[in-house]
């Protein structure tokens, strides 16, 4: 094999995977062969191993050659990016996001506050909201990659579709229906994973403490809780099978707002209700002053008990009276606006 | 240094927007590659092999080119002529570049 063999070869192994690479190194050795010839001809030498060492070096490197016969120089091609970012920015918020709680819930309920187990908890949690970070990094950009090169040209069109776009859409206000598609999937995510905690893993609602020789695990809340799980279920049930909806519609209709408010309405009942069974809460005065810890804690957490819940659950019936009035609003305007 | 570098990459910008005129424009009759090369050279434009060659195959693959392989001299050479679809495409494309030139040419005068 001579030495533009070897160059042509090489090239070939640098082309893109795509028909006619035959063809491709028949054309180039014809070439050289003709450069070649030209060169002897043109200079008066002898065609020798010189000559096409000079000729192969004008003509560039085998990978520089190959490139240019690379109709998909892009990992993921200029029309595509904006749509990948875009998915991008959401898969990356919220797996770090979920990875985050994960660890934080994790950390609360499993560990004394502030401990060192604490603290290896949430260093641990940030690892794996890293490492999360990047797996979903690496798989979105993979689909891209993909797409990129299955998707025939016309459909990778996505945002940049000239033809589709009208400028008129600029001149609107906002509209008021058109549903915010983030805030969606972070709901969905968010109230997915309440699902999980309070049917598949109840036993993270409360707190473990560790001795030296043992561990204490006091629940947060007593059997009376969980006889509300069910209705809890439904509320959030409802709530995802909306976002779902609002998710494939993108507005917001009288229907789906009117549905907004019955969930509203029947989750704030159902924390009224929770809040006014007696009993509820295991997590009391009594049973931490029982706790395996040191005294001083104790009172720490005696307090924490005593004033904390009542306190959380103001702010929770607070903030669904909030949402509550302005789903309300939100349907009425939509009414009067109808007229 | 930099605006060397500005200007080379500005002119090579500027030829690469008349390599396919150019191209089609000088295959009324067939050529192979180098050929072709060498012609455009001697009309004073000067076209990077690594350009030059892609683009051909592209044109034939957008049906602007037509293409067959001949042997010759003991080796195979692929050789180049405009299509009828290029034919038809020529005439626009001549004046298209004549109207650039003379916008251009008001411009800068």
């Amino acid at each position: 094999m001579n030495l533009i063999d070897r160059y042509v070869a090489e090239v070939g192994k640098n082309l893109p995977l795509l028909n006619g690479r035959e063809d491709i190194e028949k054309e180039l050795k014809s070439t050289l062969e003709d450069m070649l010839e030209d060169r002897a001809q043109s200079s008066g030498r002898k065609r020798d191993e010189a000559l096409e060492i000079e000729v192969l070096k004008e003509y560039g490197s085998p990978q520089k050659v190959a490139a240019t016969y690379n109709p998909h120089p892009y990992l993921i091609g200029p029309k595509m990016f904006p749509l990948y970012l875009f998915v991008l920015k959401i898969v990356l918020t919220v797996v770090v996001s979920v990875m985050l709680v994960l660890a934080g819930v994790q950390a609360v309920t499993d560990t004394p506050f502030m401990g060192a187990d604490f603290v290896k908890i949430i260093g641990q949690g940030l690892g794996s909201a890293l490492s999360a970070a990047i797996a979903a990094f690496g798989n979105v950009t993979l689909v891209f990659v993909i797409l990129e090169r299955v998707l025939p040209e016309k459909e990778i069109g996505g945002f940049n579709d000239e033809k589709d776009w009208d400028p008129a859409s600029l001149a609107k206000e906002p509209d008021p229906d058109s549903v915010s598609r983030t805030e969606l999937i972070f709901e969905i995510v968010f109230t997915f994973v309440a699902l999980a905690i309070l049917n598949v893993y109840p036993q993270w609602l409360g707190m473990f403490f560790f001795t030296e020789n043992e561990q204490v695990f006091i629940p947060m809340f007593t059997e009376m809780f969980f006889q509300f799980v069910p209705w809890i279920n439904v509320v959030l049930v409802s709530e995802i099978l909306l976002d779902i909806y609002l998710l494939r519609n993108a507005i917001w209709s009288r229907l789906t707002r009117l549905g907004k408010v019955v969930i509203e309405a029947a989750s704030l009942t159902l924390t009224v209700l929770i809040v006014r069974t007696p009993g509820i809460i295991a997590f009391s005065a009594e049973s931490l002053a029982n706790g395996p810890f040191p005294p001083e804690q104790a009172e720490v957490f005696v307090t924490i008990a005593t004033y904390m819940f009542p306190i959380i659950m103001a702010i929770v019936i607070i903030i669904q009276s909030v949402e509550l009035v302005k789903a309300v609003y939100r349907l009425f305007k939509m009414r009067s606006e109808t007229k | 240094m930099a605006n060397t570098e500005s200007l080379e990459n500005v002119v090579l910008e500027l030829r690469r927007g008349v390599i396919v005129l150019a191209a089609l424009s000088q295959l009324g009759l067939p050529e192979y590659g180098y050929s072709l090369l060498k012609k455009l050279a001697d009309l004073g434009l000067d076209v990077d092999q690594g350009t030059l060659y892609p683009l051909l195959r592209r044109l034939e693959t957008q049906g602007l080119l037509e293409s067959v392989w001949k042997l010759e001299e003991a080796r195979p050479r692929r050789y180049y002529v405009i299509s009828a679809e290029g034919k038809k495409l020529l005439p626009k494309m001549k004046k298209e570049w004549a109207g650039i030139v003379s916008v251009m040419d008001k411009m800068l005068s």
